[in-house]
């Protein structure tokens, strides 16, 4: 980072860092973070369009708080795949992970058929497994239909 | 483990061939001894959707049996009319059933009520999804017809965008070995891309056409289907490619001697009745297949296979 980053985005002590964001999906993954009441009372930074030298543009969030909670992690996955989450303790980062996409998504999305029984009796748990390995496409484990992932992201579950 | 047959791609090239083998076993069964297989069993058919054919079939085969039969024949005649999940209708009926045959607009139907069963489900159609029975006595007919599915040069002719039956059969024939596909179908009812690629890696080979008569004479098989209005978001476009393939006794004439009409029924104008005499119309035995793989199923689910 350069010192004029560091004034845009202090480092935090102790707490989470969501790095790697796409750039322009910063804003969703806040969205996302503030579906969670236990995060509520956490001090956010959000951080947008910073340079990257890996990826052109990137958006940052900062939490202070404890870790992420699994099915926040699970949405990362779906929404922005391959953002690193690292843990920092007493201004270091203790532990990173880059965040993969998983070969199953199970009820983290409706399905993209209008016409598929999930959507029509929506208590039922979909279930969405990747077609192949590496692939960007599932397959809805009820009617079928193969959908992307970007189309899974934009069908998240409430 | 329960077993459950809900989508053709469940199923390996193995299993599918076993199931061919079962169901000629089960052809070859004396009717008196067929009767005795499955007494004081019950299947029901949940038929949220009509369909005539398939649940007689289903329930022909039961009887033939030696099972009995419960179930409707429209969502109108259930509790869905009165409001009733599809799953609060599945979890009462297996309290009623041995196997429960399932037909349903929504695709997903069949999976779903095979997770909330504990009895064996048969899919008999979810939407435009899947219908593995039909798929699996399709086969059956084109074995007992050329005594192999392998190297088979087949057209499939007509709606090969909304049906279903063609979708199952594509991806069951793409498991056999060196089988030729003929696509025949408006621009409009073309087969989706999907289905398409799934070919890649495969021995299949795809060739697209909108000539009927060019594919009857190069074709073992020519394998027609309705067009399917209740499936058109727009009925302008069924009203434009409705008639558009008819297949009659004249258009056969020159069709080679072997070559067999198969259809999934029921047909409208896309047979003409004057093939019916013809030795190339083969869907009656087709539909007559139906049943006889329809037993072989019942009978595999409910671990009855060994009787046979």
């Amino acid at each position: 980072m350069t010192p004029q980053n560091i004034l845009l985005i202090p480092k935090i002590e102790r707490g989470i860092v969501i790095d790697h964001i796409p750039a322009g999906l910063g804003i969703r993954v806040m969205a996302l973070i503030g579906r969670w009441p236990e995060l509520e009372d956490a001090v956010v930074t959000l951080g947008l369009n910073y340079k990257s030298t890996r990826m052109g543009r990137k958006d940052m969030i900062k939490l202070q708080a404890g870790p992420l909670p699994p099915r926040l992690l699970q949405m990362l996955a779906l929404v922005c795949a391959g953002v690193t989450i690292k843990r920092i303790d007493r201004f270091e980062v203790v532990e990173k992970v880059v965040v993969q996409v998983p070969e199953l998504f199970d009820n983290l999305a409706r399905c993209i058929n209008p016409n598929c029984i999930t959507n029509a009796e929506p208590h039922v748990a979909t279930r969405f497994r990747r077609i192949e390995s590496g692939s960007r496409y599932f397959k809805c484990a009820h009617c079928e239909r193969v959908c992307s992932l970007d189309e899974l992201a934009g069908h998240l579950k409430a | 483990m329960k077993k459950d047959l809900i989508s053709i791609d469940d199923l390996g090239l193995e299993q599918i061939l076993d199931y061919l083998d079962l169901a000629a076993r089960v052809e070859a069964l004396p009717n008196a001894e067929k009767a005795g297989l499955l007494p004081g069993k019950i299947l029901a058919t949940l038929f949220f959707e009509p369909s005539t054919r398939t649940r007689l079939s289903f329930e022909s085969a039961m009887c033939r049996l030696g099972g009995r039969v419960i179930g409707f024949s429209e969502s109108a005649n259930s509790s869905t009319a009165k409001g009733e999940s599809f799953s609060d209708t599945i979890r009462t009926v297996e309290q009623y059933a041995d196997v429960i045959a399932v037909r349903h607009p929504k695709e997903g139907t069949a999976r779903l009520a095979a997770e909330i069963a504990g009895i064996p489900i048969l899919n008999a159609g979810d939407g435009a999804n899947q219908h593995p029975t039909q798929t699996l006595l399709d086969l059956y007919t084109l074995r007992k017809f050329f005594g192999r599915v392998d190297g088979l040069k087949i057209a499939l002719v007509g709606d090969l965008k909304y049906s279903r039956t063609i979708h199952s059969l594509c991806r069951a024939l793409l498991a056999f070995d060196g089988v030729a596909l003929t696509l025949v179908s408006p621009e409009s009812l073309r087969l989706p891309g999907y289905l398409m690629k799934a070919a890649a890696g495969t021995t299949a080979t795809f060739r697209e056409s909108e000539s009927l008569a060019d594919a009857i004479r190069d074709s073992d098989v020519v394998y027609m289907t309705r067009i399917q209005k209740e499936r058109f978001p727009d009925l302008v476009e069924y009203e434009k490619v409705k008639d558009c393939y008819r297949l009659d006794a004249e258009m056969l004439e020159g069709a080679p001697a072997h070559l067999k009409v198969l259809h999934p029924l029921p047909r409208v104008n896309e047979i003409s009745p004057d093939v019916d005499a013809t030795p190339h119309a083969g869907y009656f035995e087709q539909a007559r297949n139906g049943v006889i793989m329809r037993q072989a199923l019942i009978l595999d689910l409910l671990e009855k296979r060994s009787n046979t």
